[in-house]
Parts: C-alpha cells; sequence; structure tokens
C-alpha cells in the first residue's frame, strides 16, 4: 500500500472506529478508552527508537510529564486550546528528545537504557523543586464548563487521543518505510557497519529520539485536564515506562502493528483489573505487565506479529 | 605519480600499549596492496584508524589529496574509501537485497543528490552487485541462511554497493577452504580490473602472495618492510619475526 493510500485508509477506519465509539452511552467508557488510546502513542513512540533504531529507552515517564507539565504552564499563563498545547508539548519533549539523544547515545545497550533511567529521576527531581507547576504538592487544574465539541470533556480528550494514535502510526509506518527506516534499521543490527556503508548514524539516532520524544509528550499534553489534578509521583510513574517496553515487546518490534496490539491487549486487561478491583493492591496492573512480558519474551521473542509471520512462513514452505 | 591514500607518522596507543607507532603508508591508484603482519601486529588498527572507524593519536591521513583525519567514518565511507570486517557484520534482521540498498542509497545516493537515485535504481544496482558475486538466488533471504563462503561474499558486496575507490578486504578469506579462497579471490581480482584500488589484509600467504603487486609488513605496530612482495618476504627481519632466529 501506498503512502497516501495508508492515510486515507487509516483515517477513514479511524473515524469509523471513533465515531462508532462514540455511541458509547457509558461516560466511564471514554475514561478508560483515553488511557488505552493513550498507552497506544506511548508504545508507538517508544518503538520508533526502541524497535526501529534499538536503543532500549526507560525515560517515556520523562518526556510524557514533561508533555503534561508543559501543559501546566501554558494553562496558568495562556488560553491555547488543547490541540494548540499538545503540539507546545510536541516541541518541548522533542527538544528533550534531541537534548537526550547528544548527552547519551554514545552510550550502547544496556548503559543507555540506565542513562534513559536516570533522566527520568532528573527530570522529575526538578518538577519536585518548581513551585510554578505545583512541585511536590502537585497542582489543580479546572477544566473548562464546556468542551469545544460536542459532548463531554472526557469525550472530547478521547476524541484528540483517538487523533493522536492515527497521526503517531502515520509517523512510525512512514518512518519505518521510509529511507530513515532502512538507516534505523542498519544501526539496530550493527552500528559499526551501518557507519562503514555510509549512514550518518548520529545524526539519524537523534532524528529518532526527537521523533519519538515529541510523539510522547504530545501524549502527555492533555492529561492535566483528563485527570484535573497532577502531581509528579502520578505523572513520573514507572508504569509508563514499563507498559511503553512492555507493549510493543508484546505486540513485536518489527511493525507498527505490533504496538498497537501490545496496546490494545495490555491496556485492556490492565484496565479489567482495575474495573473489577479484585480489592487488591492497584500495582497488580505491574504484576499483570511484568508475567505477561516474561512469558512473551520466552514463548514469543518476536511478539504476536512474529508468532503470525511464523505461521504465514510455515505454511507457505 | 601522488598517491591515493598518503599516510604519515600515524600512531596510535591503547594505554601504555604502542599499537601502531609513526606509520608512513603511500597507496597508489589502482594498485593491489597485501597487507601482512604476525596476530596483533596492528594490521586491523590501521585499517581502522584510515577508515575512521578508530581516531589515531598523532600523524596524518590524506585521501586524494585532501586531509580526512577529522572526517567519521560515513564520511570516509561517501568519498570512496570501503572497507570489509574481519568478522563479518551483516544487517541480520534485512534481506540480502536490502543489506546493499543501505550502502547505496547512504553512499552512493548522498554522493550524487543531484541526480536522486531511486528506490528503483537502487534495487536494481543492488540485485547486479548481489549477482557479480555469484549470490543473486539469494537475494531475498536473511543473512542467517548463508554458508560462511557467502557471508565473506556478502560482506565484500556490501562494501563494494558504496562504489568505492579504495577497497579494505579485512581476512575476507580467514577460514575458508582452499577453493573457497580462490572464488574470492577471483572476485577480488575483478574488482581491480574494474578499477578499485585493494589492500588486501590476509595470513593465507598463497593468496597474498598471488594477488599482490605490493606488500607491507607490520611487526609489533611498526612497518618493517614495503615492496615486491618477494624481496618483501626475504627481508631478515620479516624472516626472523615469522620464523624467529
Amino acid at each position: 500500500m501506498s503512502a497516501a493510500k495508508f492515510l486515507v485508509v487509516s483515517f477513514v477506519v479511524s473515524l469509523a472506529a471513533l465515531v462508532a465509539s462514540r455511541f458509547a452511552s457509558n461516560e466511564y467508557f471514554f475514561y478508560i478508552g483515553y488511557q488505552v488510546l493513550q498507552f497506544a502513542v506511548l508504545a508507538t513512540a517508544w518503538n520508533i527508537l526502541g524497535g526501529y533504531t534499538g536503543y532500549i529507552n526507560f525515560g517515556t515517564p520523562a518526556f510524557f510529564a514533561f508533555g503534561a507539565y508543559s501543559t501546566v504552564v501554558l494553562h496558568k499563563l495562556t488560553s491555547l486550546p488543547v490541540p494548540a498545547m499538545m503540539l507546545v508539548a510536541g516541541v518541548v519533549s522533542g527538544v528533550m528528545g534531541l537534548g537526550m539523544g547528544y548527552l547519551t547515545l554514545r552510550l550502547r545497550g544496556v548503559f543507555f537504557a540506565i542513562a534513559t533511567l536516570a533522566l527520568a529521576i532528573v527530570a522529575q527531581t526538578l518538577i519536585v523543586n518548581w513551585d510554578f507547576v505545583g512541585g511536590s504538592r502537585g497542582v489543580y487544574i479546572i477544566r473548562p464548563e464546556m468542551a469545544p465539541i460536542h459532548g463531554t470533556y472526557v469525550q472530547y480528550l478521547y476524541t484528540l487521543m483517538f487523533a493522536l494514535v492515527w497521526l503517531s502510526v502515520a509517523v512510525a509506518r512512514t518512518v519505518e518505510r521510509s529511507r530513515l527506516g532502512l538507516g534505523l534499521a542498519a544501526i539496530r543490527d550493527d552500528e559499526l557497519a551501518a557507519e562503514a556503508s555510509g549512514v550518518p548514524t548520529l545524526r539519524l539516532k537523534l532524528i529518532s529520539t526527537t521523533i519519538s520524544g515529541a510523539l510522547m509528550g504530545m501524549a502527555g499534553a492533555p492529561l492535566p485536564y483528563y485527570v484535573t489534578y497532577l502531581d509528579p509521583t502520578s505523572s513520573f510513574n514507572l508504569s509508563y515506562a514499563v507498559n511503553s517496553v512492555a507493549m510493543p515487546v508484546i505486540g513485536g518490534m518489527t511493525s507498527w502493528v505490533g504496538p498497537i496490539i501490545g496496546a490494545a491487549l495490555l491496556g485492556t486487561v490492565q484496565q479489567l483489573a482495575t474495573v473489577m478491583h479484585f480489592r487488591v493492591d492497584p500495582s497488580v496492573n505491574l504484576l499483570i505487565v511484568g508475567l505477561l512480558l516474561i512469558v512473551f519474551v520466552i514463548i514469543a521473542p518476536n511478539g504476536i506479529i512474529g508468532l503470525f509471520r511464523a505461521r504465514r512462513r510455515g505454511a507457505g514452505r | 605519480m601522488t598517491a591515493l591514500l598518503e599516510a604519515r607518522g600515524v600512531g596510535k596507543r591503547f594505554g601504555g600499549f604502542v599499537a601502531l607507532e609513526a606509520i608512513d603508508l603511500d597507496i597508489a591508484n589502482g594498485e593491489r596492496l597485501g597487507l601482512i603482519g604476525p596476530n596483533g601486529s596492528g594490521k586491523s588498527t590501521l585499517v581502522n584508524c584510515l577508515t575512521g572507524t578508530l581516531k589515531h593519536d598523532s600523524g596524518g591521513i590524506r585521501y586524494d589529496g585532501r586531509a580526512i583525519d577529522s572526517l567519521s567514518p560515513h564520511q570516509r565511507t561517501r568519498l570512496g574509501l570501503a572497507r570489509s570486517f574481519q568478522l563479518p557484520k551483516p544487517f541480520r534482521t534485512l534481506s540480502l537485497v536490502d543489506n546493499l540498498r543501505i550502502p547505496l542509497i547512504y553512499t552512493v545516493g548522498a554522493r550524487t543528490k543531484a541526480h536522486h537515485l531511486s528506490d528503483a535504481a537502487a534495487q536494481q544496482r543492488a540485485l547486479a552487485v548481489l549477482a557479480d558475486v555469484g549470490l543473486a538466488d539469494k537475494a531475498h533471504r536473511l543473512p542467517r541462511d548463508l554458508t560462511q563462503v557467502e557471508m565473506r561474499k556478502l560482506e565484500l558486496a556490501r562494501a563494494v554497493a558504496s562504489a568505492p575507490r579504495l577497497l579494505f578486504a579485512d581476512e575476507a578469506m580467514a577460514g575458508l577452504s582452499p577453493a573457497e579462497v580462490e572464488e574470492i579471490l577471483a572476485v577480488l581480482f575483478r574488482l581491480n580490473e574494474e578499477g578499485i584500488t585493494i589492500v588486501l589484509i590476509e595470513h593465507i600467504m598463497r593468496a597474498v602472495m598471488s594477488f599482490s603487486t605490493r606488500l607491507v609488513v607490520l611487526v609489533a605496530g611498526q612497518k618493517i618492510a614495503d615492496g615486491p612482495p618477494q624481496e618483501a618476504i626475504r627481508n631478515p627481519q620479516v624472516e626472523r619475526a615469522y620464523l624467529g632466529e
């Protein structure tokens, strides 16, 4: 399928799914749906650096929360509409991605992963000590009374997140099929050989961290309006890091489809666990993710799409 | 005649260990240069310094009349300085064609930005280079499906795909059978006839002696001989290094 055709088809499919889901009568559906969609964006964004380029990033919370906190700042200073705030958050977290790339991309493998984890902690410390955005106490955000479109405010945020899923899938697929994607795959497979083949590895890696970070920031931007109370502990939560790694790993990292499958599966399972609240600690969610991750790494190291591909190849022989 | 590549006093240390000590080396356009030396004598380190994988500590390198000391490896590849690796480093998740499309797009494509290299042209060229080394029928397979000798051919093909003027073949024949060595040699001879200057780093003396028009011998980071192959190996210092006192 050509890129233009894919954009049109995926847009129509997303729109149809969005319209269909808007008929849901239960407001709680949108509340849950928003979170699943948000994870779909995070997983897709993570996969651009983690899956395509081969750099495992545990710093998702930093990019995500910086997006959210850029909205807090904009909310206090301006009256921009939320989509505009998402764009600003994309720029903020994209610049952060670029900076992180410059500082850490000399490191490889597990050392890079550790550096990104450290980045999340440094970023959180920064926010905790910044009174203007509430510091460690957190900050209350009062939603506008009316949503700019038909329906409740949560439905509006749900719609925005739906659009962002479409955008991030379009970006991921474009990268995947482009010459940039081929260069990133070369870096993932062997960085020395990539460089010897003329691939400007540093520049490509910086592009990758920037795109990935920008999309994560955009995913975080509507969060303050969604939760109406934002604090560093919840916005920099480890579950964002764990989920954005686990979802692509479980779905499959070589294609844009993988993170979406992973997010739909893991996101739904976790929401169900929360809804049915087994009267246990809420961190049971992380336990579920951890167990699924272990199971998949053992039985399906190439994720769910890897299983399907193996079967198709087996049938073809 | 001016040299295609000129190294002057190139030195490299790893901590207290001197890997290369002020190496002078000229490589003339179109020649077939053999580079030999015992294990650990600095052959690969020299190649790494010349191609930019390692930064040399002293001296200077000129290529085609310009200093290239500060250029990164991918910039040197774009200028026409290609290498194959001692241990093949294929892009293991990509098909053989895609393995070759990478240097085509990122080297040949980047070099000729004015006349854009189309996807179809890159694909066609990749298939042609694979056919040249006898891998046409495996073009859409993954590197893990290749035999050892095919892996070496892929390694050479990927270097050749960048359309180099100077190719460093780093132990392209290690571990191959005599018949396979002949196959690789034939490929290298043909590339040289097509105008590519070749530096062959090799332990298999029979291959080096039949291939090279000139021989350079490194021992313990120093160049101890440089000249016609038969003379170079009769040099007393070389005999001492290889055979002992």
